[in-house]
């Protein structure tokens, strides 16, 4: 894995716990309906996990993140939109 | 039909000829999906030509339940054995599944205790109404997704037994209806009797009353005594000239938008107490679980056909990722970042860059293995 720090990391601010339940409720999508998304992406991870993700209350694996960033983006993308959701280091390093 | 053993979880299995049936009942969570993981297991153990898994009587089923369908799947892709979801499912026992009285006493009971206070607080909206998904837990935003169908005429169907039941309960009511924004107009989708239907339009055609504040505005209207009341004045006289002395409208949401309105209308002034008030809250919020899988989309037969998609796409991106960690000789979770990055720079969905990953494979000869049914 690589430990490279993305071009955004410096101007990175301390987000709201909950960003990524911002991002699905502006995404449109329930949470039944993102967890079938995720799963469809090869997520491991019960329903009520991906929640307490999108909550702030639980810090998800860099993969898990990183399968609800882009279930969120896909969304966006299918709206018209861009990819507003980071990924992690892993996905912007290269 | 065993509607008393709601929502317990039972799996059957019958063969006939070469074509196994997996008939679901209930709901399938935790230990529920353990059972379904064996009893799938058991039966592609017989080797059937197929597998039809019925899930008409579903009432939920959770991630645990989804993944034991999709382990299923996976195990029969290897074996060339398909795996179909059936399910003609009946709407109105699960809705009374979901009503059922105990429950609904119980809500009712708790949601008044709670509101006891917030009586005094006129203007504001029961706590209930405002936040459809906030206040259950969060396991249930899942359950409705998955355990609710969506056609038009079914949502009809639904919403003219709420108004049935909320007849029956609210203490108060002489009349019940459902108001609907529909492209853009507001309609009734049910009523109790002809005259609230009246009610109701001339509500529509003089473009006030608190059906219409309900709907459009997305908070509760109550007109506790009309004699009194200065809010609609081209309104007020016709439903004091109908008989209607006091209205509750609680707001319909689907997905957070308000969409409608529970209209509760009484001969009495000064009808609806907080118990009542409590009750059209309760009702307003299955009424809205209902329209915001209408929102979603999430049909009966397009429930079966989105569970398939999930576990095709599913199939596809994990067929994908092992693909690039043989090939690359990484781990699952590397081969996925892989896999993304490649999305993200062809801008395709990852299910197609899977699909283009799986073919290319096809086409180098890895394997007749990597077929995709697609």
């Amino acid at each position: 894995m690589n430990s490279n720090l993305g071009p955004n990391s410096a101007s990175m601010r301390e987000p709201p716990v909950d960003i990524l339940d911002t991002y699905r409720q502006e995404a449109g999508l329930s949470h039944g309906e993102l967890w079938l998304r995720y799963f469809e992406f090869g997520g491991m991870s019960t329903a009520f996990e991906l929640e307490a993700y999108l909550y702030g209350v639980l810090a998800p694996s860099t993969y898990d993140h990183d399968l609800i960033a882009h279930a969120l983006n896909e969304r966006f993308v299918e709206l018209g939109g861009n990819h507003p959701v980071a990924y992690s280091e892993a996905i912007r390093a290269k | 039909m065993t509607t008393d053993s709601w929502p317990q979880f039972g799996v059957t299995t019958n063969f006939e000829g070469t074509e196994a049936v997996v008939a679901l009942h209930g709901s399938v969570e935790h230990q529920g999906a353990f059972t379904l993981g064996a009893t799938l297991d058991a039966a592609i153990d017989r080797h059937p030509a197929s597998i039809v898994l019925d899930v008409s009587e579903l009432d939920s089923i959770g991630p645990t339940g989804m993944m034991a369908i999709a382990n299923a799947e996976r195990r029969l892709a290897q074996m060339d054995t398909t795996l179909t979801i059936r399910s003609p499912s009946d709407l109105v026992n699960r809705l009374l599944g979901m009503m059922e009285m105990a429950e609904m006493s119980r809500l009712l009971d708790r949601v008044a205790a709670e509101n006891e206070h917030v009586e005094k607080h006129e203007a504001k909206a029961l706590p209930l109404m405002g936040a459809p998904s906030g206040q259950d837990g969060p396991s249930e935003d899942f359950r409705r997704v998955t355990a609710m169908p969506s056609d038009p005429d079914v949502i009809d169907g639904a919403l003219r037994l709420i108004v049935e039941l909320a007849r029956a309960l609210v203490e108060g009511a002489d009349g019940v209806s459902v108001s609907l924004l529909r492209h853009g107009r507001l309609s009734t989708v049910a009523a109790s009797d002809q005259t609230i239907m009246d009610m109701d339009t001339d509500q529509y055609k003089t473009g006030e009353g608190p059906c219409v504040d309900a709907s459009i505005q997305g908070q509760r209207f109550h007109a506790p005594a009309l004699a009194g009341e200065t809010r609609w004045p081209a309104f007020t006289p016709q439903a004091l000239g109908l008989g209607i002395n006091a209205i509750l409208s609680s707001p319909l949401k689907a997905l957070d938008q308000p969409v409608g309105a529970l209209n509760i209308y009484s001969r009495t002034p000064l009808a609806f107490t907080t118990k009542d008030q409590a009750a059209a809250a309760v009702f307003a919020k299955k009424a809205s679980v209902i329209l915001s899988d209408a929102g979603a989309g999430v049909s009966d037969t397009q429930m079966a056909f989105r569970y398939q998609e999930a576990l095709l796409s599913r199939r596809t991106i994990t067929l994908a990722t092992g693909i690039l960690m043989e090939r690359e000789g990484v781990d699952e979770e590397a081969a996925f970042s892989d896999l993304l990055r490649l999305s993200l720079y062809h801008g395709e969905p990852l299910r197609q860059q899977a699909q283009t990953m799986i073919q290319s494979a096809r086409e180098l000869e890895l394997g007749p293995e990597f077929g995709l049914d697609a």
